[in-house]
């Protein structure tokens, strides 16, 4: 029952969050300097007149009232219509509903390397204290975290394009179901420039929770009444490190969605990143709030998946 | 487990050294494919709008010309030449322009132009409703009118005969009555180009079929797509992985790093960089030191700086026919002996102090133009100030004229008084960017709009270059190079220096 309780609780927090997000969101960008109007024309607004001008404001609508505004998106968005684009004139729904799977498709690709590099080289490297294998894995968490993001991505599309020709994420993006194995092509590469951070975090993560539980009385005592190795390794250090790996995996989720933001504009993938981007540009708000209103819906229902995963690997937990 | 690790390690490492290659290999057939039925041009904007009435955006210009024709067009070498309007004549002191229309000529529904499309096109283009940027392009026109199914009659208020360059720009592009009636320009774009409208991707995609109707013949290139690429850098290398046909650059590193192998042609495009001054308040509203700036600019070292030397110094009228020669009437390269005796007369012997914005959101180079001529500026001991601001602060201040200088990249135009009559002219709209007047420049530019002899045009043109310049009203610098960089089968494709319509010779090409 409490482990409930703590669900409705983190619901109604989340609630409650993402409303003070909107609010936030809303009132930075009504300081950015320009409208819709002003991004659309330039300078060239100067070549028209008021009247011109007046229709043009009508015509995006800039000219309601700050408040009125918000709440007439906030009521829209609560009733499912995230309204029109200023720009495009597309359903701001249907913009998202294009970009979103794409970005969720690469996050969890990322995430996925990512854990997999991190909790592999961190177990190694945990097992290995002082040994080769314990450098290696600190110089790959070193790399990791040095090179950005930016950088290791705009080489990796030169070195591929020039040497091999190839560059699979500049042909129309495709969905998975409508061809896995170049969707999977388009995807694979900037999933992996961005796992590299994530792996190199999770890895130090994993590599301390080793050391630290491995020295742990119930570990020596383990060991000491003739548990396997393998046994030992999985049962005791690795199960007893999943917490520590879980809140920083929780915590690169929410720099993940930041990172999506540069590799979809170097690797040209039409996600999410990439749909911010140009709205900022062309200070098309309606598709700005809604969309970091879902990055912020993101980050917090995954931080709450993972205070859940507390309960489920930690028997301890649920008693609190 | 050390033996696990090793195995599995062996294993990754040799997959991902194979993995590449064979992704290469399989993606060989799908680009190919892609290639063979969809002309793809990569370019680091989107198309934005489609009506062509209200677009300012470049891509939006280059897009929605290859599906609508105007009267008239700019041809490669500036010059106004036929499109739906095979003739034209001046009349009634040059007050009246009658166009002769094309016969023939079918819009993607079927339906074909007649004059009534003309008139209802230009109407709406001058309505208020419509907000066209370009409608202060005939401004002079009081009336519209058919005279038959093939004449159109614009009646003046004033000798103007810069209203043909007016007509050449897409914002007025001719459109079917039937569909400014039915108010569906904004949503289906119909018109009588070589490509007709096919399917828009928000910020991502643009494409068009061949126009089969086409007055021109019906183009070799079955579909373009204009492909939204957010870096010139994977522009690149999409070109080299052969995922798209053609890109277009303005970075000369990103050009260069493109083997030669893939044709390049750069053009010097229909603008200038221009360090905008506003002279009618503080240290700038002294002539003497304005000139002290001109003459302490090193336009070349700036052009290098900025764009490698890719491109050309340039005076107020950058290309074309009226193109200005010297450069400069007061130093056209720089002379720092004369510009401290400017400094003298301005009674700031040791130089005086100013600041300049630049946005290199806007362009890219500013930032590279303002730190070259901040040292050249300091050898006089004219220290200037940059300030750098997000593009849409910039244009906020730049269009209230709250700055002492700004650098601009402006649009340009073979005919002057369509560049310079918006911002000099009787009545200009950007009079308060432009932070100067004189009645000397108003009567060059009127006389230069109303004068139809060329020989008459020349001499008004090259009276308005040397005004501008020998009053320093702002600092000329420079015209860079666009690019178009192509796959080695691409067949017949001239780049145009005109900005809004650099891809109209893709009617004419193909793929081999």
């Amino acid at each position: 029952m409490s482990v409930y309780l703590a669900v409705v609780r983190r619901i109604l927090s989340m609630i409650v969050t993402l409303i003070g997000v909107s609010i936030i969101i809303f009132i930075v960008l009504r300081l950015l300097p320009g409208n819709a109007v002003q991004a659309s024309l330039g300078v060239s607004e100067g070549l028209l007149t008021h009247a011109q001008i007046a229709a043009l404001d009508k015509y995006y609508g800039v000219g309601q009232p700050a408040v009125q505004q918000y709440f007439s998106w906030l009521h829209a968005t609560l009733t499912g219509n995230l309204g029109v684009s200023l720009v495009s004139r597309s359903a701001v729904s249907t913009l998202i509903g294009t970009a979103l799977p794409v970005t969720l498709e690469l996050a969890f690709f990322a995430m996925l390397i990512g854990v997999l590099i991190g909790v592999g080289f961190g177990m190694w490297s945990g097992l290995h204290p002082g040994r080769w294998q314990d450098d290696l894995g600190q110089g790959v968490s070193v790399v990791g975290l040095a090179i950005p993001t930016f950088i290791l991505g705009t080489l990796l599309v030169v070195f591929m394009a020039s040497k091999f020709h190839y560059f699979p994420s500049s042909l129309p993006f495709v969905g998975i179901a409508t061809n896995p194995w170049l969707n999977f092509q388009q995807i694979i590469f900037p999933a992996l420039v961005l796992s590299l951070g994530i792996g190199a975090a999770i890895l130090r993560t994993t590599r301390a929770a080793v050391l630290e539980v491995e020295n742990l009385n119930f570990a020596r005592t383990a060991l000491g009444k003739g548990v396997s190795r393998r046994a030992f390794i999985w049962r005791h250090l690795f199960l007893n490190s999943l917490t520590a790996v879980l809140t920083m995996s929780g915590i690169q989720f929410g720099y993940l969605l930041g990172g999506t933001v540069i590799i979809e504009q170097i690797f040209i993938l039409p996600g999410m990143g990439r749909l911010l981007i140009t709205s900022i540009t062309n200070r098309d708000f309606p598709v700005v709030q809604s969309v970091t209103l879902i990055f912020a819906a993101g980050f917090v229902i995954v931080n709450m998946l993972v205070d859940l995963c507390y309960a489920l690997i930690d028997p301890r937990t649920r008693k609190r | 487990m050390k033996r696990i690790f090793g195995l599995r390690g062996v294993a990754a490492a040799a997959l991902a050294l194979s993995s590449v290659a064979v992704f290469s290999t399989s993606i060989e057939g799908s680009s190919a494919s892609a290639a063979g039925s969809t002309f793809v041009i990569g370019t680091v904007n989107s198309v934005q709008k489609i009506d062509p009435d209200i677009v300012t955006n470049f891509l939006d210009f280059e897009a929605l010309g290859l599906i609508y024709n105007t009267l008239v067009q700019e041809n490669s070498k500036l010059q106004i030449v036929p499109d739906l309007a095979t003739s034209w004549a001046f009349s009634n002191g040059n007050k009246t322009l009658t166009l002769q229309l094309r016969q023939g000529v079918k819009f993607d529904d079927g339906s074909t132009m007649t004059s009534a499309d003309v008139v209802a096109s230009l109407t709406r283009a001058q309505a208020t409703a419509t907000a066209d940027p370009s409608a202060s392009f005939i401004g002079s026109v009081t009336k519209i009118a058919a005279s038959g199914p093939n004449t159109v009659v614009l009646t003046m208020s004033h000798p103007d005969v810069s209203v043909l360059e007016g007509l050449a720009t897409v914002n007025m592009a001719i459109m079917p009555a039937a569909a400014i009636t039915a108010g569906t320009i904004a949503t289906t774009p119909d018109g009588t180009g070589p490509f007709e409208y096919s399917a828009s991707v928000p910020n991502t995609s643009f494409t068009m079929t061949a126009n089969p109707n086409y007055w021109g013949g019906k183009p070799a290139l079955a579909t373009v797509e204009l492909e939204t690429i957010p870096t010139e850098q994977s522009i690149a290398a999409a070109l080299e992985a052969g995922t798209i046909q053609m890109g277009l650059l303005s970075q000369p590193t990103v050009v260069n790093s493109i083997p030669k192998s893939y044709p390049q042609q750069g053009v010097l495009d229909l603008s200038y960089r221009a360090l905008q001054l506003q002279d009618k308040k503080g240290v700038l509203s002294n002539k003497d030191a304005r000139l002290a700036i001109a003459c302490a600019t090193n336009r070349k070292q700036i052009l290098q700086d900025a764009v490698f030397g890719k491109g050309k110094v340039v005076g107020p009228v950058p290309l074309g026919p009226y193109a200005s020669n010297p450069v400069s009437s007061i130093c056209p390269t720089q002379n720092l002996t004369q510009a401290k005796k400017y400094l003298k007369l301005a009674g700031k012997p040791k130089g005086f102090t100013f600041t300049a914005i630049t946005s290199t959101d806007l362009d890219s180079t500013s930032g590279a133009q303002a730190i070259a001529m901040q040292s050249e500026l300091a050898k006089v001991g004219i220290k200037m100030n940059i300030q750098n601001l997000a593009s849409n602060a910039y244009i906020q201040d730049w269009l209230k004229g709250k700055f002492q200088a700004a650098f601009a990249e402006n649009g340009a135009d073979p005919d002057p008084y369509v560049m310079y009559g918006r911002y000099f002219g009787a009545g200009a709209d950007l009079a308060v960017p432009a932070g100067y007047s004189s009645a000397s420049l108003k009567s060059e530019l009127l006389a230069g709009d109303e004068n139809s002899t060329a020989a008459g045009q020349k001499a008004d043109w090259a009276a308005l270059s040397k005004n501008l310049t020998s009053n320093a009203v702002w600092i000329w610098l420079f015209d860079s190079y666009d690019y178009a960089v192509m796959s080695p089968t691409v067949k017949g494709f001239t780049l145009s220096p005109v900005n809004t319509t650099q891809l109209s010779s893709l009617a004419n090409t193909s793929v081999s």
